[in-house]
């Protein structure tokens, strides 16, 4: 087993670059010089990462593209009758291995909760698996959180390597390099050159002191019951979703959000049958062809995100909240809703309820 | 009037009328000082909550035409609302196609030196933390944080419709907070992003937006942060019958989506920039409004938002219109 | 091609249309694999998502019996996309099956009870499966009665088979909502005949599907007749894509319709949170 590694900071991109000639390698970069958001791209010799902020878009779509094709759908004749035809279906296509280099705790945990649905439900999803089963994650220590992060408010937190492969942790001049698992191991040859002593020793003290960081004072995880008894209040759900504009913004830079709808996008009888991220948020998601709607209203769209999150899943899974805490819907809604204080306010009595937040 | 008097001055004159509201809608400061969030008040004793800054992005007029829901009634008392030049303009142009009735509401509007591009002031110091206020003082925006004042140039940190803005102050309101403040261009520099993008030829352009949509994640934050997309849940994007686009995320869907958004807008934008502000992959969408507004204003010489009493162009058909 | 893709339809053709009502039509089906067709094995009450290719997949109960294995068949009312473009297609097209999705009646649990089946409209579809394989395994289970009712005689589906039910020794109990030409049997509502009927609650289920207000005066009408709400079964419908549990639309609170139904009893439904 090789010990920890070190990248300096103009040794990074010729990591990336040997990397990327056997596996996709997905970074955080920016959309160009004159913007400020980040995402993730596969890695190019032009496309530098950018690791002192949090991406605007995770890395959901690496693992869960936000179009996949589930199906061709194509005709073909009949061998002994020129008249008649059948429907000729295929449905694999390969994918290569990737890494995902630069995702941070928070990015990395909305996998775990897709793999409690994907794979571990009655029937497993064969397309994100074998996209899972191919991807690795080299995480970033996280020292960067603001006022919207709650990573910790979740069960989870800044340092938390649950689901990486390899640890990235900023030192003085780079970063330091760390296999967790026997996977990240196996790139550890391509990690730079082996860290010094002294080097080990910053990491070790960078990795304590974020461990220790608390991002995101209240809890959010026992939620799941004061969810149930709010559910009929009308009232707290209309003033809590009141300013929601019913954009699907929340729902796509969430890591955690798994939703999808599938159409057949075709011309005549050949085509794709895709699956398409959808959002909770939208009217349409829950619209049956009669016109009867069960979530008719933001109101009851915004009460089944929060129910969904914190009160549905952590029932069926453990007590796992399927939010990572990663603060993306509250930074990124146009109208700067917090789902913080939605959550904690579902304890509170009627007059302590701040509405406002 | 400095920032803090205004919000006092807002507060005070809400309290005032408050007996004739059911609802006030303004901004509050959201989860941290560097947010502004919209706010609804019903009880008098809350409207300590109101603030006005240049954080106080959102156009809230938005909220009436749709996204109200149920809760305001047809015949209730009048509801308040805050504005600035840009969204008192909305305003104008929703109450022209009778989405609102004047008569329901009370506007309180204010003069506006500019609201703050996040993005943009991040962009020049990604490491700002802990901000307790932000203002602008003339041609500075000034920040302060827990340990010291910063000062920008505003160009370098107002949102881009703030700096093309001609009508910083409200057209239509019953009170006024402060004193008018005057436009930071002349009216002939009001489409110079669009001039400069038409100056480059037809291949240029179609790669720079092909390069825009392509980010594009469909999330339709833009649409629906605008005032005057008014079609909601009945949307060409998502319609499966009739069928405009697919659910597919190449650029043929992306570009389709914006043009018939930016067509259905065209002399009907006010130019709240909402669109752009909210758009979480930076697509700079009002580009294209601008571009329509600019058209509508050669052609019929009309400026959306501006006056109640006047017909919207393109919801008139005269057959022996003159500007065509 | 995956090994095991639940997302995969199977190819099939349609066999036979039959024209139930004006925008109700049913499909008879045979899987184009043989083999596949022949160890198809389902329960009264599970669900397939159809395919037809280019418009998009939609949700029907397989309203044959496992009993009865000739065919599978579907009744489709034409109101969506997808069931609009199911009603254009002829004997010999092909769809795609996929199949059986949910959780069925529990026939095993029924075994020995008498049963009354409710049913309005279209609703009578999830019925017809049970009611099918119960007639086919008539031993099994006690007295059976169907109050089945419709706007007009003309909005009934399955007539055709009237004869054949009654001659399986069921009470069939028809009714329309107003006087026709020709019409012999009972006038008025569902609820109202219900209360008419009055079939005892002792040791008996009540299966009921059909349209919501139907639905609410039948619960309280099988109340009022001393019902408890273990002893009520009904089929729930929602939105669904993926059909098993992953797409994320069709949940009652905890509870998935894909895969925790679409058969609920009373009792359940009324442990889950109100969003129907």
């Amino acid at each position: 087993m090789r010990g920890k590694t070190f990248i300096a900071h103009d040794e990074l991109p010729e990591v990336l670059e040997r990397l990327s000639k056997a596996m996709d390698v997905w970074i955080p970069t920016a959309i160009n010089d004159e913007k400020y958001e980040i995402q993730f791209l596969p890695y190019q010799s032009d496309r530098l990462p950018v690791l002192d902020r949090q991406s605007t878009m995770p890395p959901k779509k690496v693992i869960f593209p936000q179009v996949e094709t589930l199906l061709h759908f194509s005709r073909k004749k009949d061998e002994n009758n020129p008249f008649k035809s059948h429907i000729k279906l295929e449905d694999e296509e390969e994918v290569s291995p990737v890494l995902v280099f630069g995702a941070r705790p928070c990015d990395v945990r909305g996998f775990l909760v897709f793999d409690e649905v994907y794979l571990n439900g009655p029937y497993k999803d064969p397309y994100y698996a074998k996209r899972r089963k191919k991807t690795l994650f080299a995480t970033l220590v996280c020292e960067t959180s603001d006022n919207a992060c709650f990573c910790s408010a979740v069960g989870s937190g800044p340092a938390d390597q649950t689901g990486s492969d390899l640890w990235i942790i900023p030192v003085d001049g780079g970063y330091v390099i760390e296999a967790l698992t026997e996977r990240g191991e196996n790139l550890m040859p391509e990690m730079g050159k082996d860290a010094t002593e002294a080097q080990v020793a910053e990491a070790r003290d960078v990795q304590e002191k974020v461990a220790g960081l608390r991002v995101g004072e209240a809890d959010l995880t026992q939620n799941s019951d004061a969810f149930e008894d709010r559910f009929s209040d009308n009232e707290y759900w209309r003033d809590m979703a009141f300013k929601c504009i019913s954009c699907g913004i929340c729902t796509y830079v969430c890591p955690t959000c798994y939703c999808f709808n599938i159409t057949d996008e075709a011309k005549d009888l050949d085509g794709e049958r895709i699956r398409s991220w959808d959002s909770c948020m939208f009217n349409h998601f829950t619209r049956e062809a009669s016109g009867h709607n069960p979530r008719p209203s933001k109101l009851e769209r915004y009460r089944n995100r929060i129910g969904h999150k914190f009160s549905y899943f952590p029932k069926k899974y453990k007590g796992m909240i399927a939010c990572c805490g990663c603060g993306r819907c509250i930074r990124r809604c146009p109208v700067a809703l917090d789902i913080r204080n939605v959550v904690l306010s579902l304890k509170k009595n009627k007059e302590n309820v701040d509405v406002c937040k | 009037m400095p920032m803090d008097e205004k919000t006092k001055t807002l507060q005070e004159d809400f309290e005032k009328n408050f007996a004739d509201l059911e609802l006030v809608i303004g901004w509050e400061t959201g989860f941290d000082r560097l947010h502004a969030t919209p706010v609804f008040i019903r009880q008098p004793s809350e409207l300590g909550k109101l603030v006005w800054n240049p954080l106080c992005s959102q156009n809230l007029s938005g909220y009436l035409a749709k996204n109200l829901d149920a809760s305001i009634q047809e015949d209730g008392k009048k509801i308040g609302i805050c504005v600035k030049g840009c969204d008192s303009r909305s305003l104008v142009a929703l109450i022209q196609e009778n989405f609102i009735d004047r008569k329901r509401l009370y506007i309180v509007g204010i003069p506006c030196e500019g609201t703050v591009d996040l993005r943009r002031l991040m962009r020049l110091n990604p490491s700002l933390k802990n901000v307790r206020k932000v203002d602008i003082e003339g041609n500075k925006a000034v920040v302060e944080t827990d340990q010291e004042t910063l000062r920008f140039p505003i160009e370098d940190v107002l949102a881009r419709k703030c700096l093309r803005c001609l009508y910083p102050n409200p057209v239509i309101y019953d009170t006024i907070i402060g004193t008018p403040v005057k436009p930071r261009i002349s009216e002939d520099k009001a489409y110079t992003a669009v001039e400069k993008l038409d100056s480059s030829d037809r291949k240029q352009r179609l790669a720079f937006w092909k390069t825009e949509f392509d980010r594009c994640i469909r999330c339709y934050a833009c649409r629906n942060a605008c005032p005057l997309c008014v079609c909601q849940d009945n949307c060409i994007a998502e319609s499966r019958k009739p069928k405009w686009l697919t659910q597919r995320d190449g650029i043929r869907e992306k570009f389709l989506f914006h043009m018939i958004h930016g067509l259905h807008l065209a002399g009907r934008c006010t130019e709240c920039g909402e669109c752009e502000r909210v758009c979480p992959v930076e697509i700079p969408t009002m580009l294209i409004k601008e571009k329509m507004n600019q058209i509508v204003k050669d052609m019929l010489d009309y400026e959306a938002g501006i006056d109640p009493e006047a017909k919207p162009p393109l919801l008139t058909f005269d057959p022996g219109e003159t500007g065509i | 091609m995956f090994v095991n893709n639940p997302y995969r339809p199977e190819p099939a053709v349609i066999k036979d249309i039959i024209q139930e009502t004006t925008n109700i039509r049913t499909f008879r089906i045979v899987l184009n694999d043989e083999e596949k067709m022949r160890n198809f094995s389902f329960k009264p009450g599970q669900v397939a998502q159809l395919s037809v290719f280019g418009v998009g997949e939609s949700t029907f109960v397989i309203n044959s019996p496992p009993t009865r294995k000739d065919y599978l068949q579907f009744s489709v009312m034409a109101v969506g996309e997808v069931t609009q473009a199911l009603h254009k297609l002829d004997v010999g097209d092909e769809v795609g099956v996929r199949a059986p999705l949910g959780n069925g009646f529990d026939v095993e649990a029924l075994k020995g009870y008498n049963i009354v089946f409710v049913g309005g409209g279209i609703g009578m579809a999830p019925l017809r499966t049970l009611l099918l394989y119960m007639l086919d395994n008539r031993q099994d289970y006690g007295d059976i009665i169907v109050i089945y009712g419709a706007r007009s005689p003309e909005d009934l589906c399955y007539r055709y088979e009237f004869d054949k039910w009654r001659d399986g020794g069921i009470n069939l109990v028809l009714t329309v909502d107003a006087e026709a030409p020709g019409w012999k049997e009972n006038v008025g509502f569902v609820p109202t005949i219900l209360a008419e009927v009055e079939p005892s609650a002792h040791n008996r289920m009540a299966i009921t599907c059909g349209p919501p207000i139907m639905i609410k005066f039948v619960l309280a009408g099988l109340k009022e007749i001393g019902f408890e709400n273990h002893q009520i079964l009904t089929t729930l419908e929602k939105r669904m894509k993926c059909g098993i549990g992953i797409c994320g639309r069709c949940n009652i609170g905890t509870k998935y319709v894909c895969i925790d139904g679409p058969v609920f009893s009373y009792e359940e439904l009324s442990k889950m949170l109100p969003e129907l």
